[in-house]
């Protein structure tokens, strides 16, 4: 099955200066370094990895709210950092995010038919009737009920806040949606009905999504690829079948094996990682994760591993993967 | 269509329901808020001062506050039946001057502060929003009229340009009292500006205008607002210091005229009755002002709330 690209990242790059001030020039904090990735029509690519690695930061690179300092995403071969301000905005209505904390992602001061309807205001030819049935209708789309038009946000709980992020995301018709971690902020039994909800979205209206994600039980049951960072670096990219069956970087082993398994009698194959996650502002020298790998060489100290397809659609950052299976 | 209407009609009630009950909570917080009753209780009485100030005129030429003198009154005089707070020195009711006085308290007060806010806040969004050059540029200048000593200024300015109308000394205050307000908007506005739903109005597309105007001026205006009763105070007493000092709108009557009259035509120990009301009420007035600021601090900053019950 040959699938069509809409999303081309690379080489992506933000660095972060930190600190400066009359007296010192700062310093750089490699938040994204190098990412370079492909997203296809109508999958689902979930991008996982421990807090800090970058995750949030791709997501809002990919949408052009932060300025890459180096790199391209091309969306449909249109480079998004070339775009003029009109372009973007129009743009905007392809690509969309869902945030991660529904409580400050909502304007307190506009109700939910105001925060919806954003979107649909710069299209001119809608009229008022139009755009608010619109809105009546995404709002049953993802939910909520018609009453619920003029409240605002306070009065929703988190599961129906985040419902209303989707509503506003959704309402332009995008065919990219970045969700950036959409459900840290909820309680499990509302996370089930979002993702539920999230996974009948794009079925419903062909949506790509980019995942963000640090809950592995969840990029299990969404992702159809998954992308594993670690300091602001790929590690490993591969279908989920592929990352889950055998892993070949072993950071992604670790990271995978880490996740509790309600399996029972399933071997206890855990590889435990020892120390801490090196700090952005002066990641180690050559691989970032040869301080912790338990298989790390000399040459892993030295020399940058390339990021390169090991077989068809499974990329690995590493000198000495692992065997498959 | 029927069953939409009937749908968009019961939003719009429920809507209605909303900001009654909203209101009724703020109302219910505010109401347990003893120093916002006093405020608010003084001041009422002080509106209503403003509003009767035009009755006296009505009954009687003499009783008007600026040019009524009283032909059978030649010299200042205690309380009387004709007169209820007595006379000044060429024979006007100092009755119909005090209520005079409220209705320029409130208008100097009111407008001095409404236009520093208005200019503070314009200020205050702008830095915060733009940020780098125009941040620095804007708050530089506001630090530098915020260490100016404002009456000073403006007595200054007075006596450099003579005699100032009252719109002028109303200008003046504004013009040096919006760099404080300002300030505290520029605070608001940039952690507004870091909150993802600002992200979120960029992604469906608003314009710079929009976020400003749409999704951050909304979220700092009670800000604006509270400060405004604070800057009434602070308007008030500034237009009564100048004018006690001689350099007020010699065509208006405000409390700080009645007590430089009383100073320059040798009263001051002599006439309590004259002296002791403006006096009081220039207190009272600021002093009502500052206490419905502190109320609404409260109503407007939950967090404040809690303390104040733990407390």
């Amino acid at each position: 099955m040959k699938q069509q690209t809409i999303l081309e990242v690379k080489d992506l790059t933000k660095y972060f200066v930190v600190g400066r001030s009359i007296v010192s020039s700062g310093e750089v904090v490699k938040a994204v370094d190098g990412l370079s990735f492909d997203l296809f029509q109508g999958e689902t690519l979930s991008f996982v990895g421990e807090s800090g690695c970058g995750k949030s930061t791709t997501g809002r690179l990919v949408l052009r709210l932060i300025e890459a300092t180096r790199g391209t995403v091309s969306y449909k071969g249109r480079d998004v950092a070339k775009l003029s301000g009109g372009e973007l905005r129009k743009l905007r209505r392809e690509m969309q995010i869902i945030f991660q904390d529904p409580w400050s992602s909502l304007n307190p001061r506009l109700t939910v038919g105001q925060i919806i309807g954003e979107g649909l205001r710069r299209n001119k030819e809608l009229s008022q009737a139009e755009r608010k049935r619109r809105v009546l209708e995404m709002m049953e789309t993802v939910g909520l009920r018609p009453e619920q038009y003029g409240r605002h946000p306070h009065e929703f709980s988190g599961g129906q806040r985040q419902r209303l992020g989707i509503a506003r995301a959704l309402i332009v018709g995008p065919k990219l949606v970045v969700a950036d971690e959409p459900l840290s902020a909820l309680d499990v039994s509302v996370q089930a009905q979002v993702v539920n909800l999230l996974a009948r979205l794009k079925r419903e209206m062909g949506l790509s999504y980019l995942f963000i994600s640090h809950d592995l039980a969840v990029v299990e049951h969404i992702s159809d690829r998954i992308a594993v960072m670690y300091l602001g670096k790929l590690m490993e990219l591969a279908s989920k079948q592929a990352i889950y069956s055998g892993p070949r970087h072993p950071y992604t082993q670790a990271l995978f094996s880490a996740a509790p398994t309600a399996e029972v009698g399933r071997p206890a194959d855990r590889v435990i990682l020892s120390g801490d996650v090196p700090s952005p502002l002066n990641p180690p020298p050559g691989c970032r994760f040869h301080t912790r790998c338990p298989h790390a060489q000399d040459d892993c100290r030295r020399l940058e591993p390339e990021f390169r397809p090991l077989e068809s659609g499974h990329w690995v950052a590493c000198h000495h993967p692992l065997a498959r299976g | 269509m029927s069953v939409q209407q009937a749908t968009l009609q019961s939003l719009k009630a429920g809507r209605r329901a909303l900001w009654r009950q909203r209101l009724a909570e703020n109302w219910r917080v505010f109401r347990g808020n003893l120093l916002g009753k006093i405020g608010l209780s003084l001041l009422v009485m002080f509106g209503l001062m403003a509003g009767l100030s035009y009755i006296p005129p009505l009954i009687d030429p003499m009783y008007h506050p600026m040019t009524g003198v009283d032909p059978l009154v030649v010299k200042s005089t205690g309380p009387s039946l004709t007169h209820w707070l007595g006379t000044d020195f060429m024979g006007r009711d100092i009755l119909s001057q005090l209520l005079a006085g409220a209705r320029v308290a409130f208008m100097v007060g009111v407008s001095a502060a409404f236009m520093s806010v208005v200019l503070g806040t314009a200020v205050g969004m702008t830095a915060g929003y733009l940020g780098k050059t125009t941040d620095t540029l804007l708050m530089r200048l506001a630090d530098m009229i915020m260490v100016l000593p404002t009456l000073l200024v403006v007595l200054m300015l007075a006596a450099l340009f003579g005699q100032l109308s009252i719109w002028m000394i109303v200008l003046m205050i504004a013009l040096f009292r919006w760099p404080g307000v300002s300030r505290v908007i520029r605070a608001q506005t940039l952690s507004l500006k870091q909150r993802p739903f600002i992200d979120a109005a960029r992604v469906a597309g608003a314009s710079h205008t929009r976020i400003i105007f749409r999704h951050i001026m909304p979220n700092v205006l009670p800000l604006a607002f509270l400060y405004m009763t604070f800057r009434v105070t602070s308007a008030i007493v500034i237009e009564a210091g100048l004018a006690f000092l001689g350099f007020g709108d010699p065509g208006t009557v405000s409390w700080g005229m009645m007590l430089q009259w009383v100073w320059k035509t040798g009263h001051m120990f002599t006439a309590p009755y004259w002296l002791l009301p403006p006096g009081i009420c220039i207190s009272l007035i600021t002093l009502s002002f500052y206490m419905l600021g502190r109320a609404m601090d409260e109503v407007l900053d939950p967090r404040l709330r809690d303390e104040t019950q733990a407390g």
